[in-house]
């Protein structure tokens, strides 16, 4: 079978073919969040950057203050990366559609859903997933409150009510009840533990503005 | 019917009685206190692998076509594209060698195979691939051609029992003979009554939809198998995998240490299982089959929905006369339990001597039912507790002071034997002064658009005795440390926190200092599936036991070295010592023939519970909701849950509970449903979540109160715990029915409660009033 | 999982163009609905291409004429916190907010929710509906307690959009680039009934993008959006009202009512709009008004609740005033 498939249309070739071949940074022309110079391949206005169906190019994402190189597919989604590809299983796949937020990480401090997003559009963005808020192996500010709290029960929306709540207090240092619900809102529990996720992202603001840090 | 049908399938067997003796708990140091869980930082760094998460060298990814009609029959499938297609390792179809395997061969409904070539619902297993990714997994789906005769199909119990409906077995749409149940003289009972009122109730099905998918991974080690399912139940995996492929059940290791959800519907393996393990070995690589959302609200489930005759009479004081129930309903094409204990509330939570119930199931052309979440008893509860209301209205009563009024403390659906306890009486009583009851019924009504009114509801659960088997090891090592080996999983209920408090309460060692194994049918003791609410109930005695007889061989051993009698020594945070002689004392560490022998190993067995007497939980919901009569928007103010759950053993994870089973509750009150395109292709036009709605954060009171209701039950088993989790959803969507009812004066018998029902019911009862 | 396309990222507006024309060629701005119609096959996706980057398309900024540009690449959220778009638009800071989900409105641009799908469940759903080029709108005899009760024939859906019908209120007007050239319009004219064009929503041209949104100065003008869905977030408008007026002391100068969740367009309420101009608010005013919003509507058979639920909803929004 491995052999036949290279003669078809879709077929995913090995390596990179895409039209444009920038070296250094992966699609590279706008690359300087990654601190590379872009280099670009030629420039005539009225040519994009093109990757065929089934390709494969190098991209470098920069998660968790790490940067990672690795070559995807154009359809494949930042969840399915961080997930199958670098085995960040923190970030979790609960619809794969946009309806649960398990797969919720920071883009550029911001939540966003990580299964609707591309991995080629997250590059050049600062990607914040749940192993980045451990301080060494120590729980972030927002894991502890969870834990606290009791705000989880299965645990497997958690990582994407964690984001949620990070990335709330990163925009809005003090929210209230009504901001905080509305901040995990995109983020559904089927244990149903939204009362603690709500007192979890209490405490998690207190903590973080460096009042208190008990209960 | 048994109880243990929605927990356990295949036969269960037993364990040998506690040798240990165990005084009731007065005190608790550990048991009951509000501790944070003992796998937080697991599931909180991410570090926790969840099956979905498991990732193994050269594995592959497995995905499995499935049938896009609700009825149909398979002509053709021809695969020779999808062969060619990049990355695909291995194609199974009914062809394929070793797929001719039945299909839940010990269910009570008809037969089936893995691939069966007559497919009764929508989402039926057709084929599968495994490939390098599972985007290639997916491309080579796509391209197997598959020719369909599409057949008739029907969707819905009514239709199905109609003459001349489509049938979805050749033998017809009926699941058998109705159930039956009665007792007393209904006849007389209604005669005899001052009021009577009855009203025919509609429940939606609904799915469970926990948040991790359901799948698995599989990997062959020779003919050993390995397989990480996402499961409440690691033995249920292990023998119907075992049985399905011929396999010993020592050749087939079930890995569960995480779940993400189940509620129901992961006891059982589904046919991702066996796909997997197929798949597995003919490529001899691990694959991976995890479903995708829209496959999991079509085909690993659902809590049947149908419809609700209620009768009930009561005299002028309010003690009810008779109770008389009808159900119809559908497990879908495969399983006879369409009404399973939808009767159970009517027939064992009020007294009435006279009751008679029945339940017919048709088979429908939609996936097959799983227990859900107290299966049966939501919606029963739905129609007990309307009806219930409605009673009350009609003979001026408090609808909370009917239900005082026909409190009982037998079981009545059991022939009339005792509770070990009940704490029914406490949970109305108590919860309604704590939620303000009485005043908030007595404040006047609004006359503006926004309305508020508050409801209540009660009940009870089968199941929530535990019982046994179950078999519990602790080691206790020299260091002081503790490793506790139990088979049940922790479907996040905090089951392991729980046993951790258990085992730190009679050894006095720290959470921290206990590490637990469990979940692994490779490592660890045979234990039931978690669900049924009965795995705190099951195992928490066999921990206790399996603790104690630590204890009873480190005393022993100690008393060697003090000199004493053993009855006089205690122990406590790592320390022996004579309770009549303080002179008399030791470190734990320096038992002499325990520092030669390194640990001391404990068994515990969970012994049988009371004979002749039943156990089970009960609870009283209250709640207040606010209705915009303009809109139809109902909103939730606040909800509080009184729960008689015996012994509570983990303040926060009991809390968790209730609250988690409020918005279940809830979910099923303001918005669940499965729409099945009835009319046309009967298949389901909402499987995904979001036209099948959940409740999200902006539904669910921040509000929602958990007011235990501790009662000592001496009797039940030896931690005095019973059964929360299902307790918990059980009344919830009747008592904000109640509550909308109050509110509006509109009694919706249909759930979900929202605009687009209630509008048009409020405008039809202020024309009828106009 | 998303089957197979080939990327394009644009560097330039002019480079999107240029490779957008082709069938199967989408644009890719947040990505949030056009991911989910290529992973649910509603129709071929064979390239994506991608105008997240270009920063020109991006921003609020108001002229010194009042009027306020929000370019196409705008996030939901952007506008939805704008200090701008709440101070002068505050019904569109609401509807806005009331979008879907924080994450997705964090990512989901207004362009792409102005040209999203529809949401009706065949539509979406693997059904060979009239839209796709099939025979049959299925919401016909079928499940359509969700679908239009108004200008519906042929095919029922409803427009998705919280934005739109606040924008159409607002006297919006948007701006379209294309191979040939830019135009702009009224938003109220971009939109297509199903009986013009089946297959699409809205007069966007294969090969067109759209650049930006312009609202007239709002000095004056009242707005406000309320929209009523079945759970409290993530879930689209059973029915919207969206209402924009101008007083003149205690009379209403000037009014405009547009409905969401009822028609496959935002629906302007002519009707209403006309028993409202010229008098006080007052319930029996607001009553006629929403009597006369609904007044054609033809419901199916699961929807006669959007009769009432519109009625319900513009009523408490014009005693709101
Ligand atoms: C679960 C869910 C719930 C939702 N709920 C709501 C809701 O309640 N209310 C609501 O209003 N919306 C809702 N949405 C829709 C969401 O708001 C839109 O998906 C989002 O606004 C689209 O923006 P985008 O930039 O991600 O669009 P994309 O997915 O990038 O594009 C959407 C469509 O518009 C086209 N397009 C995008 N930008 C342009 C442009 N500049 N010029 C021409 N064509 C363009 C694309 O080709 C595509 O066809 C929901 C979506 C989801 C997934
Ligand atoms: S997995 Fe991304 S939102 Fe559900
Ligand atoms: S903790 Fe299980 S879904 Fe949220």
């Amino acid at each position: 079978m491995e052999d036949n498939h290279r003669k078809k249309k879709n077929a995913a070739e090995p390596g990179v073919t895409r039209r444009h071949f920038l070296t250094g940074t992966g699609l590279g022309a706008v690359g300087l969040a990654t601190g590379v110079p872009a280099v670009e391949g030629d420039t005539k206005t009225d040519s994009a950057v093109v990757i065929e169906a089934g390709q494969t190019v190098p991209v470098t994402l920069q998660i968790n203050g790490v940067r990672k190189r690795l070559l995807v597919e154009p359809r494949w989604s930042l969840a399915y990366v961080l997930r199958e590809q670098l085995v960040m299983t923190g970030t979790k796949l609960g619809c794969d559609r946009g309806e649960c937020g398990a797969c919720t990480v920071l883009v550029d401090d911001v939540p966003r859903y990580s299964c609707m997003t591309l991995t080629l559009e997250a590059e050049d963005s600062k990607i914040t997933t749940l192993e980045g808020l451990l301080d060494g192996e120590e729980l972030g500010d927002v894991q502890r409150a969870f834990a606290e709290k009791d705000a989880f029960q299965c645990g497997y929306c958690t990582p994407g009510q964690v984001m949620a709540v990070e990335g709330l207090l990163r925009s809005n240092p003090d929210p209230s009840i009504e901001e905080i619900r509305t901040g995990v809102s995109g983020n559904l529990c089927r244990c149903g533990t939204y009362p603690n996720i709500f007192k979890a992202a209490h405490l998690a603001a207190d903590m973080k503005r460096g009042r208190g840090g008990g209960s | 019917m048994t109880e243990a049908r929605y927990y356990e399938r295949g036969p269960i067997p037993e364990t040998p009685e506690p040798k240990q003796r165990q005084d009731h708990w007065t005190a608790t140091k550990v048991v009951g206190q509000a501790l944070p869980r003992v796998d937080a930082y697991q599931r909180l760094s991410g570090a926790a692998i969840y099956p979905s998460d498991v990732n193994l060298p050269e594995m592959l990814y497995g995905a499995v076509l499935r049938c896009p009609h609700a009825h149909a029959k398979v002509q053709s499938l021809d695969t020779t594209a999808a062969e060619q297609m990049p990355g695909v390792r291995a194609i199974l179809t009914a062809e394929s060698p070793g797929t001719d395997i039945p299909w839940q061969p010990e269910s009570e409904g008809p037969a089936s195979v893995l691939f069966d070539s007559v497919c009764r619902f929508e989402g039926e297993a057709v084929a599968a691939v495994a490939a390098a990714t599972p985007y290639q997994a997916h491309d080579a789906l796509r391209t197997i051609r598959v020719v369909y005769d599409v057949l008739p199909a029907v969707s819905n119990p009514q239709a199905a029992l109609e003459p001349g409906a489509p049938k979805v077995h050749p033998d017809g749409n009926s699941s058998g003979e109705p159930s039956t149940y009665e007792r007393g003289d209904v006849n007389a009972g209604f005669d005899a009554a001052d009021a009577v009122v009855e009203e025919t109730f509609a429940v939606p099905f609904l799915l469970h939809t926990p948040l991790e998918p359901h799948g698995c991974v599989a990997r062959w080690e020779g003919d050993k198998l390995t397989l990480w399912e996402s499961t409440q139940g690691v033995y249920n995996v292990q023998s119907q995998t075992a049985a399905a492929l011929d396999l010993p059940l020592s050749h087939v290791r079930v890995i569960g240490h995480y779940v993400g959800g189940g509620f129901g519907s992961k006891l059982a393996i589904g046919k991702y299982t066996l796909i997997a393990a197929l798949l597995a070995k003919q490529t001899a690589k691990p694959v991976k089959v995890f479903l995708s959302r829209e496959e999991t609200l079509l085909c690993v489930g659902n809590r049947p929905g149908g419809t609700m005759r209620l009768k009930a009479g009561a005299k002028r004081d309010g003690s009810l006369t008779a109770l008389e129930f009808e159900a119809l309903g559908s497990g879908g094409a495969y399983s006879p339990y369409g009404t399973g204990l939808f009767d159970w509330q009517i027939r064992d939570l009020y007294n009435c001597s006279n009751v008679r119930t029945k339940g017919q199931s048709a088979y429908i052309n939609a996936g097959e039912e799983r227990p859900m979440r107290a299966p049966g008893h939501p919606q029963g509860s739905w129609a007990l507790e309307q009806i219930l209301d409605a009673l009350a209205e009609k003979l001026g009563l408090d609808p909370l002071e009917l239900r005082l009024r026909n409190l009982t403390t037998v079981s009545q659906a059991r022939g009339g034997i005792p509770y070990t306890s009940t704490g029914f009486k406490e949970c109305l009583e108590e919860g309604a002064r704590a939620f303000g009851w009485a005043a908030a019924r007595a404040r006047p009504a609004a006359d503006g658009a926004l309305v508020r009114g508050v409801g209540m509801g009660g009940c009870t659960w089968i199941a929530g005795a535990g019982g046994p088997p179950s078999t519990a090891i602790v080691k206790y090592f020299a260091d002081g440390s503790v490793n506790l080996n139990m088979g049940a999983s922790d479907i996040g209920t905090g089951t392991k926190t729980v046993m951790a408090m258990v085992v730190a309460e009679e050894l006095g060692v720290p959470l921290e200092r206990i590490q637990i194994e469990h979940a692994d049918t490779g490592t660890t003791e045979f234990a039931t599936a978690s669900g049924g609410s009965k795995t705190v109930p099951t195992e928490s005695p066999a921990v206790r036991a399996a603790a104690l007889d630590c204890k009873e061989q480190l005393l022993v051993m100690a008393a060697a070295d003090l000199e004493t009698p053993v009855g006089d020594l205690q122990l406590h945070e790592g320390e022996v010592f004579s309770s009549r002689d303080s002179s008399k004392r030791m470190a734990v560490k320096e038992i002499s023939q325990f520092q030669r022998r390194r640990t001391v190993v404990g068994i515990g067995y969970r012994g049988p519970n009371p004979e002749g007497k039943a156990t089970c939980p009960f609870a009283a919901q209250f709640c207040e909701v606010e209705v915009d009569k303009l809109t139809g928007e109902v909103r939730v103010l606040r909800f509080l849950g009184a729960h008689d759950s015996g012994r509570v053993m983990s303040r926060l994870t009991y809390d968790n509970q209730v609250y988690g089973g409020i918005v279940m509750g809830i979910g099923f009150g303001l918005m669940e449903r499965r729409v099945l395109d009835e009319k046309q292709t009967g298949k389901m036009v909402n499987r995904n979540w979001h036209d099948y709605k959940i409740p999200t954060a902006m539904d669910v009171p921040a509000a929602i109160e958990s007011l235990p209701i501790e009662i000592q039950d001496l009797e039940c088993n030896t931690t005095g715990a019973k059964g929360l989790g299902e307790p918990v959803t059980i009344p919830t969507a009747a008592a904000i029915a109640n509550a909308v009812y109050h509110a509006t004066g509109v009694r919706v018998t249909e759930a979900p409660i929202n605009p687009t029902r209630l509008l048009e019911l409020l405008a039809a009862h202020d024309q009828r009033r106009a | 999982m998303l089957p197979n396309f080939a990327y394009i990222r644009a560097r330039t507006k002019q480079e999107a163009l240029n490779n957008l024309g082709s069938e199967g060629a989408h644009v890719h701005a947040g990505g949030t609905d056009i991911l989910g119609c290529a992973r649910a096959e509603v129709f071929e996706v064979e390239k994506i291409v991608s105008i997240s980057r270009l920063e020109e398309l991006r921003g609020i900024t108001r002229s010194s004429d009042g009027s306020l540009r929000i370019g196409a690449l705008t996030t939901i959220s952007e506008i939805a916190q704008s200090p701008l778009v709440q101070e002068s638009y505050p019904g569109l800071a609401q509807a806005a907010g009331d979008v879907a989900s924080p994450q997705l409105r964090n990512q989901g641009t207004l362009g792409g929710n102005l040209c999203q799908r529809p949401r009706c469940w065949y539509f979406r759903g693997d059904f060979h509906c009239a839209k796709k080029g099939g025979d049959l709108c299925y919401a016909v005899e079928g499940e359509n307690r969700y679908h239009a009760i108004l200008g519906g024939d042929p095919c029922y859906i409803v427009h998705p959009s919280d934005t739109a019908p606040m924008l159409v209120a607002l006297g919006a007007e948007i701006h379209i680039s294309g191979a040939a050239g830019s135009r702009s319009m009224p938003l109220q004219d971009f939109f297509v009934l199903p009986d013009q064009d089946l297959s699409r929503e809205n007069l966007l041209e294969p090969g067109e993008i759209v650049t930006e949104v312009l609202l007239p100065g709002a000095s004056g003008i009242k707005s406000s959006y309320r929209k009523i869905r079945e759970r409290g977030a993530w879930d689209f408008a059973l029915v919207s009202v969206a209402l924009a007026v101008r007083m003149n002391g205690s009379t209403i100068a000037e009014a405009r009512l547009v409905l969401g969740g009822v028609a496959p367009v935002p629906w302007r309420a002519e009707a209403a709009e006309r028993a409202l101009i010229g008098k006080q608010p007052s319930p029996s005013v607001a009553a006629d008004a929403a009597a006369a919003a609904v007044a054609g509507a033809q419901p199916l058979e699961q929807n006669a609740y959007k009769v009432l639920l519109a009625k319900g909803a513009i009523l408490e929004s014009l005693l709101a005033l």
